[in-house]
């Protein structure tokens, strides 16, 4: 089967193709930011032999786990990373449910409110979970 | 002027789109899982105690759980395959793959969820 692609410089820099790429990126950062919790949370569990639930519990909710490393586990860089992950997933959020809710709202009217909704939920969302995650 | 499609649940669910279409179909349901997740994490951040014990509910886990990690995994493949333009004439054999590690993956955290709730 014949593919076809058109090079990234021929597609100009629109704003699709700018979204195209701030998608795909932030999705690589959070797949990275896994992958180095996951790590975290292994290199800490052989400290106190912890099932591979409680590894996971860590890895993904080092804010919320009542961990018994906690202290160690909180520190600037875990608060920055979290910040990061949260941040990266609300960006890659909100033009997923924009696309989704763009399927289904087809009136600009409908578009536009779904548009200001999301977008003030994103910027409202981020803002309090980077407050808590510095602060806590 | 906003668009019509007159498109009836009916359908879309008799299109033949095959195993892309599917994709697509539980790539979006995952996301959405995902937004109501994020909805809930952050209100746990902000310390309502009931977004606490759903997060830490093994039914709410068993329920999200295999729509966000079939969204995790199929946006790798996407991610792959869109970054590498080569690989598409692939994507049949990427979907097979996809799919084989989605039942190892969710297969396991289910039974790391489940021996949580009931193996103490």
């Amino acid at each position: 089967m014949a593919t076809r692609t058109l090079p990234l410089s021929k597609r100009g820099f629109t704003f699709e193709v700018f979204m195209w790429a701030f998608t795909r990126f932030t999705v690589i950062a959070m797949y990275g930011l896994m992958l180095a919790g996951i790590l975290g949370a292994l290199s800490l569990s052989a400290q106190t032999g912890a099932n591979f639930g409680d590894i996971l519990y860590w890895a993904f909710f080092p804010n919320l786990a009542e961990n018994p490393l906690g202290q160690v586990w909180m520190t600037i860089l875990a608060k920055l990373m979290v910040i990061v992950f949260v941040l990266s997933a609300c960006g890659h959020g909100v033009h997923g449910v924009l696309e989704i809710l763009d399927d289904y709202f087809t009136s600009p009217s409908a578009r536009r409110w779904s548009r200001n909704f999301i977008i003030t939920y994103a910027v409202v969302a981020s803002l309090i979970a980077m407050y808590v995650i510095w602060t806590k | 002027m906003g668009l019509k499609r007159d498109v009836s649940l009916s359908a879309a669910l008799s299109y033949q789109g095959q195993g892309p279409y599917w994709t697509y179909i539980l790539h979006r349901i995952g996301g959405s899982a995902l937004f109501i997740f994020f909805t809930i994490y952050i209100l746990a951040l902000m310390g309502v105690q009931a977004a606490s014990g759903i997060l830490a509910n093994w039914v709410f886990q068993l329920i999200f759980l295999p729509f966000m990690l079939f969204h995790a995994i199929n946006g790798l493949r996407i991610t792959i395959l869109d970054l590498s333009p080569k690989l598409i004439e692939h994507y049949r054999t990427a979907i097979n793959i996809e799919w084989v590690a989605y039942v190892l993956v969710v297969a396991f955290a289910l039974f790391v969820v489940l021996s949580n709730a009931f193996g103490g």
